[in-house]
């Protein structure tokens, strides 16, 4: 039960996969949020219906159904509503009913609509819902006619209310809820809900077309469900009847000339081969295909985007992937009928595919390439080598794209570039990759925007004219060049690209994410360098090429943006940390100004660029890479560095800088840096005065960081260490070396780790707790806590913690002990703890006790200062 | 049909997370990224699923603009930027810019640290997220792209507050975002020029409030810290870092300096000073009173009140002390409420919204005793008040400013679903103008008739001019020409001009009519008879009778015939060119009516 993570509990009916992308599948999950892994106990202990709660639930039904007294803000229902599945996924709701009739008198209450505001009612349909999920409750419930009375013809639909879209959505979501059984099925298609969802779908409000769209699904597959064993699946007219009715609305919606009706047919039938994994889709499929292709007759292709989104579903089905009637032709008649736009998706998808006819993955590949075969084509100076899809015919519908207007323009070529970086990256990459003709393409892009393109032809003119100073194809062109990286690529490429990337990064016109992007484009770049060149070692051209990227570094680390010094920065502590042993490198750094102009930005008044500047230099000096070339100086320059970063830490007026040096020192501490060994107990007891005082909790935290590095050396120390020594555990047991505690107890460290175990931000406490955790392990030995507990001191430290316990953290600690100290953390209940802080420290205020307490005490209070927010 | 399209994701008919998608002239902009601070799950977010169906959001959004730096306007931007995908541009004020990852990095730090929350955006998303913002100045106009167009104007509320005008061609919207149209202690009023935007979205918070002026509660404020301090007890002012905690500092140091107040204020996050920084750096969003003060005394400058230390919640004696967070659910503040609650001397000022679950919430709503972990129960003796100081335009406000932009319609946000019906009604009652208030996720369509520029070629209008017409100042006017429309532009040139241009020939158009006359003369003498009788009745015309018989009045001809069958009738073939139709007709008409008696 020490687990502190979060998790998603599958529903009973494993339908947790129910379209991830909606709202309403992710509301369902919301509900569980509240439980932790192992944490069922702490389920039953918060979430239960208790007697608090029992007792709390009339006054609030009585709120509720009150329509004089306005309820609280909106999130309380939701809540509230979250609770309610909670508990009835735990509980019976039969029971639940019967035990508190409250409920069902709010129910019934709901029926005079006109008494009920809209929030409440849209609650209760929902609450209904969830109820009658259980066919018992639901039987319960239809005994009294509530459920028609709410759902039916003469229910919702008929009130005012209904004009209201969260009203409408509490329809839909009541009836997702409580169709469940088969006798929710004939509900169903008894009260004529059916025929409402079909109309709903067209619903101005996008959230309830699209939650009736996923109902009628939901509706589909459970009419279906216990048809798939053994026996062969009849043909659609024999199915049952409300699954028919649904199969002939969407074959009526696909004849519809109107596209809004097209595209609702479409997301239905996505949705279904996207969810279900059954025969019975196959004889759908086979039913409808022939429509579906048909719309490919239509000009224009209506709800292109939702034929895309159809095809691809049923092509990612295994069941309707390997059937007689499977997807290929009409995937590719769709790829071909397509505007280029329109297709790149539906391209990429089919190159996604696990299994997928090779001609058709030729075809959709030659769809991705065809825009950069265009580009190359336009701009080619002379025959040269082959390009991309030479030989091929097709493409005029691309160029016509390309050349309409900048915007079709700018976004093709956003599209595919982005898309054919997502395929490199993949397992279904497609072999052989054009590495050269793309690269070639992503260069010429990059030129046509920055101006340095040839404009004789009278393409590649209107391409300049088009692309010149297009920020948004220079930020995809740089992302794509970079993911190019992991290709090989002949030495000329490579020269190629990093004479383009040297343009980008010194240009003056670039802006600061295009530069960005450039900067991650180069490091991609020069890793890749090193990979051709077989060894650790930067190539040759890789090295002449950072003889040339320092001056622009530097001309960016004077950037009047912030957003540009700090990238630069960000940019030269990973080179550091890759080449930072490499003498080649090591030499090129040092005989430019960077390491400088680095240091000069530890002033910056941008607190992100100090932090930055911190990690920088941070890296920089661990790596011996400063500035000044004499050993002396070195000396007095990495002391001067300490001192700054001390200085920082101490008087920065933000977190990042102080979070920053903290990182660094940790860093340095971890790696024995010379300065941080000379004296370690000096640097210790500096840094933890500085970061006491911090008012930034995450500077505390990574202060008992450095503390746990800081311990595990000096444990280390002190204890015999012989590689080749075969003990068993028993023999490391902890016998603390009589230095080791003394060292402890020397510095400042237990004080500031004890003032951090009653600190008010609770991931300074946990962590706090967790070191002294390891520290007892490792020092106290396992025999009881009653031996040493009167030591000399150790009654006024227990004063002291009581006091910092109960919030007064004036007092100090006062010397300690060794014996003090051990006896110290053997009587503290460090795991009582621990579990403590483990849990979310507003466990109590979002307890369904604390709700209901809420949303009573609000009552009539609520005029004031509801819609003040901010 | 062209159309604006605007859909709320948040802030439709609500007070919550503002995020509203407009289409316009088919550009796609999404207007704030807010956050509901009232979920502590993914519903804090706008659900981002229903911008597109497919595709990448990068391709479908242009812009992403926020109006200001609170959370319920900007709170979303790090997740759907960093880790929903969004990887375009974001537009918003230069103070918005500076001040908006401090309340961000504020947030983040309240949710990690009270709910041990992984799955939230960190530091360096905050920060790759800010790197993707473009800063704007008032009343500046930003080209996003070629077509679209941006333009921010003071909006008042809070410090870089701005609505923003959202222009393609000739089509506009105005997004107001959250604005004051009083000014403050340290902010002016919102203005806007008379934009004429075919849309005006505006917040409705105070749809049906007349406010009250703000005097009086900064009075009501100021008496009763006074009080609290003169009879020995602290007051604890729980805040979040940057906006009314400025504000609240400038009236407690005033009244300090004038009263000559010992009693020590602090500030108790280390935010302060970045925050007072920026209102000195943005001192010209500020009011005129501050900036002209501005070179005797810096408003933000301040003498008492000082940084807090966590060791001086424990000092006797009374103190007031602003604490973050604002709704007292963590970290300093919470920590000395509970030091401070049991003592009925001690007083905690809510100066704004708490959200159900927290304890600034419980306790608004007048619960004193509260369970704090571990089964503690903490009583609450000390004094609870609310003061509301927020800076939302109220109904006649909202009025003024749809008089100042005159738009063709309204669209009301952020508020609630009955205050905005009624001002609904008096808008389109007092305006004239259609009002729309769309829930969250209702898609309002407006049609829209979009002006297209045209060029006009100078030899069409220097032959317009020699025809010595002299144009007139917004005076419509006729002119024939032919358009051109050619590389996505227009151009009316004259058709000689078109023709040669286009590499065409020219087609000539003929209308024919055939007039039977009864006549038994030969056809020369018919001819004759035509063209005596045409050229005593059209005296302004060139009327001639050619050689081969035939009659001509400008371009028209005129042939006599026998008629075939019967002897009696001639048939005159007339014909025209388009240019003379309308004379080619009325001489059909005249011939006829049939030809004057010859005089025997």
């Amino acid at each position: 039960p020490r687990c502190t993570f979060w998790t998603l509990v599958p529903a009973a009916d494993g339908h947790q996969e129910w379209d991830s992308n909606s709202r309403l599948a992710r509301s369902r999950g919301v509900a569980f949020s509240y439980l932790a892994v192992g944490g069922k106990d702490r389920r039953t202990s918060v979430l239960i219906m208790d007697p608090e709660c029992s007792r709390l639930l009339p006054a609030l039904c009585a709120v509720l159904a009150d329509p004089r007294q306005p309820v609280a803000d909106d999130t309380c229902l939701e809540k509230l509503l979250d609770w309610f599945k909670t508990v009835t996924e735990t509980e019976s709701s039969l029971q639940l009913l019967q035990d508190h009739p409250c409920l069902v008198e709010l129910l019934s209450h709901v029926l005079k609509p006109q008494d009920v505001s809209p929030r409440v009612l849209s609650f209760a349909l929902r609450l209904a819902g969830a109820f009658a999920a259980q066919e018992d409750c639901f039987q319960y419930l239809q005994q009294g006619d509530l459920l028609l009375g709410l759902f039916g013809e003469a229910g919702a639909l008929g009130w005012s209310a209904w004009s209201i879209p969260s009203v409408r959505s509490g329809w839909i979501q009541g009836l997702c809820a409580l169709a469940h059984h088969p006798s929710a099925l004939h509900f169903l298609a008894d009260s004529g809900a059916v025929d409402t969802v079909f109309s709903l779908q067209g619903d101005p409000s996008l959230f309830v077309a699209s939650a009736a769209s996923q109902l009628l699904v939901y509706i589909l597959a459970l009419s279906m469900q216990g048809r798939d064993a053994g026996s062969p699946i009849p043909e659609v007219a024999a199915w049952p009847v409300c699954a028919q009715k649904i199969v002939s609305h969407v074959q009526e919606s696909l004849h519809s000339t109107a596209a809004p009706q097209v595209t609702q047919a479409l997301n239905v039938l996505t949705t279904t081969f996207g969810r279900c994994r059954s025969p019975w889709m196959e004889v759908l499929w086979g039913q409808l295909s022939p429509l579906v292709a048909s719309l490919l007759k239509r000009d224009p292709i209506p709800a292109a985007h939702s034929l895309v989104d159809l095809l691809l579903s049923v092509a990612r089905s295994p069941v309707l992937s390997s059937a007689a009637c499977g997807p290929w032709e009409i995937l590719a008649q769709t790829l071909h009928r397509l505007s280029p736009t329109q297709a790149g998706p539906l391209a990429l998808g089919t190159l996604k595919l696990q299994r997928c006819p090779q001609e058709l993955r030729t075809q959709a590949f030659g769809i991705l390439l065809q825009p950069l075969a265009c580009i190359l084509k336009a701009t080619a100076q002379a025959p040269g080598p082959p390009g991309l899809l030479d030989g091929t015919a097709g493409g005029s519908m691309t160029v016509d794209t390309l050349l309409s207007s900048k915007s079709a323009c700018v976004g093709l070529l956003c599209q595919t570039l982005a898309h054919l970086e997502e395929l490199q990256t993949l397992p279904q990459c497609p072999s052989p990759w054009p590495q050269e003709p793309l690269l070639d393409a992503a260069v010429i892009i990059l030129r046509l925007c920055d101006g340095s393109a040839d404009p004789s032809s009278s393409g590649a003119g209107r391409l300049c004219g088009t692309l010149a100073g297009c920020i948004r194809v220079q930020r995809a062109a740089l992302d794509f060049l970079g993911t190019l990286s992991q290709g090989m690529s002949p030495q000329e490429s490579m020269l190629q690209v990093f004479a383009i990337l040297l343009k980008n990064l010194e240009s003056p016109e670039s802006s600061p994410t295009v530069l960005k992007k450039a900067f991650q484009a180069t490091l991609r770049w020069l890793q890749s360098s090193v990979k051709t060149s077989g060894c650790s070692d930067l190539s040759p051209d890789a090295l002449l090429f950072l003889g040339e990227l320092f001056p622009v570094l530097q001309k960016r680390l004077c950037s009047p943006c912030w957003e540009v010094r700090d990238s630069a920065l960000e940019f030269l502590t990973h080179l550091s940390q890759h080449w930072g042993g490499q003498a080649d490198f090591r030499e090129e750094l040092q005989s430019s100004e960077v390491p400088m102009l680095a240091c000069q930005l530890l002033q910056d008044p941008e607190s992100y660029v100090r932090a930055s500047a911190v990690a920088a230099t941070g890296q920089l000096f661990s790596r011996g890479l400063q500035a000044t070339p004499t050993s002396s100086e070195n000396l007095q320059a990495q002391q001067g560095l300490l001192m700054d970063l001390m200085y920082i830490l101490s008087t920065d007026s933000e977190g990042f800088p102080r979070r920053a040096v903290l990182q660094v020192f940790t860093q340095w501490l971890r790696d024995g840096h010379a300065d941080v060994a000379r004296d370690t107990e000096w640097f210790v007891t500096t840094v933890l005065q500085a970061v006491s005082r911090d008012l930034d909790w995450e500077v505390r935290v990574q202060g008992l960081e450095l503390v746990q590095v800081f311990l595990t050396q000096t444990l280390g120390r002190f204890r015999p260490r012989c590689p080749y020594a075969v003990t068993l555990p028993e023999a490391t047991s902890p016998t603390p070396h009589p230095e080791f505690l003394r060292t402890l107890c020397r510095l400042p460290l237990f004080e500031f780790v004890f003032r951090a175990l009653f600190d008010c931000d609770r991931p300074v406490a946990q962590k706090a707790c967790d070191l002294l955790l390891f520290l007892r392990d490792e020092t106290a030995p396992s025999s009881g806590p009653q031996e040493t507990r009167d030591g000399p001191n150790s009654a006024s430290v227990e004063v002291a913690l009581q006091r910092w316990q109960e919030g007064e953290q004036g007092q100090p600690l006062g010397d300690l002990e060794p014996e003090a100290m051990l006896a110290l953390l053997r009587s503290l209940d460090l795991e009582g703890l621990q579990g403590k802080l483990a849990k979310s420290s507003d466990h109590i205020e979002k307890s369904p006790q604390s709700l209901l307490q809420d949303m009573l005490a609000t009552v009539g209070m609520l005029e004031e200062n509801e819609a003040d927010c901010y | 049909m062209p159309e604006i399209r605007v859909t709320p994701l948040g802030a439709g008919q609500d007070v919550g997370r503002s995020c509203i998608l407009v289409s316009i002239a088919g550009k796609n902009v999404m207007l704030d990224c807010g956050m509901h601070m009232g979920y502590n799950d993914d519903r804090r977010f706008p659900d981002f699923s229903y911008i597109t169906q497919s595709g990448r959001l990068t391709d479908f959004l242009d812009c992403v603009i926020i109006s200001h730096f609170h959370l319920d306007h900007c709170g979303a931007l790090p997740y759907f930027s960093e880790m929903v995908g969004y990887d375009g541009p974001i537009y918003m004020t230069h103070p918005t810019q500076a001040i908006c990852p401090i309340l961000l990095e504020d947030y983040r730090k309240i949710a990690v640290d009270k709910k041990g929350e992984a799955n939230f955006f960190t530091s360096q998303m905050i920060k790759d997220c800010m790197k993707k913002v473009v800063a704007v100045h008032l009343h500046q106009t930003v080209q996003v792209d070629d077509e679209l167009e941006i333009k921010a104007y003071y909006a008042g509320h809070v410090l870089g507050a701005a609505m923003f005008q959202i222009k393609v061609g000739s089509e506009s919207v105005v997004y107001t975002g959250d604005y004051n149209m009083t000014p403050d202690r340290h902010l002016g009023a919102a203005w806007i020029d008379k934009c004429r935007p075919n849309l005006l979205i505006t917040e409705s918070t105070y749809a049906t409030t007349i406010r009250d002026s703000k005097r009086c509660r900064e009075r009501d404020f100021l008496k009763k810290v006074h009080e609290t301090v003169e009879r020995g007890g602290k007051v604890l002012i729980p805040v979040f870092a940057l906006g009314r905690a400025q504000e609240l500092c400038i009236l407690l140091e005033t009244f300090w300096e004038r009263m000559n107040l010992k009693v020590p204020i602090y500030f108790s996050t280390g935010l302060t000073e970045k925050a007072n920084h920026y209102y000195k750096l943005f001192i010209t969003w500020t009011n005129q009173k501050i900036r002209k003060t501005f070179v005797q005394r810096n408003m933000f400058e301040f003498k008492h009140i000082k940084a807090f230390d966590r060791a001086f919640a424990d000092n006797p004696g009374p103190m007031v002390v602003f604490a973050t967070p604002g709704m007292l659910h963590a970290g300093q503040s919470l920590q000395i409420f509970r030091k401070w609650a049991g003592n009925e001397k001690n007083m905690v000022i809510m100066p704004g919204y708490c959200v159900q679950g927290t304890v600034g919430h419980k306790i608004l709503s007048g619960q004193r005793k509260l369970e704090m972990e571990g089964r503690q129960v903490l009583e609450v003796k000390m004094q609870v008040e609310y003061m509301s100081f927020s800076a939302h335009a109220d109904a006649k406000g909202i009025m003024q400013l749809v008089g100042q932009a005159e738009p063709e319609s309204v669209l009301l946000v952020h508020g609630e679903a009955k205050k905005m019906e009624f001002l609904r009604q008096k808008i389109e009652q007092e305006f004239r103008v259609s009002c729309y208030m769309p829930a969250n996720g209702e898609t309002v369509t407006l049609p829209t008739s979009p002006s297209i520029p045209v060029g006009i070629s100078l030899g069409l209008l220097k032959r317009e001019m020699a025809q010595g017409l002299l144009p007139e100042a917004k005076k419509p006017r006729l002119l024939h020409g032919t358009l051109i429309m050619k590389d996505s532009s227009f151009r009316l040139v004259s058709s000689e001009q078109a023709l040669k241009e286009l590499g065409l020939t020219e087609h000539q158009l003929r209308f024919t009519c055939r007039v039977h006359l009864q006549d038994t003369r030969k056809e020369q003498e018919t001819a004759l008879r035509v063209y005596s009788h045409l050229k005593n009745t059209l005296k302004d015309h060139c009327v001639q009778h050619l050689p081969d018989g035939s009659v001509t009045v400008e371009s028209i001809l005129i042939q006599a015939a026998a008629h075939s069958e019967d002897p009696g009738t001639k048939v005159l073939l007339v014909s025209w060119t388009y240019q003379d139709e309308e004379l080619g007709s009325f001489l059909t008409a005249l011939l006829k009516n049939g030809l004057p008696q010859a005089p025997s």
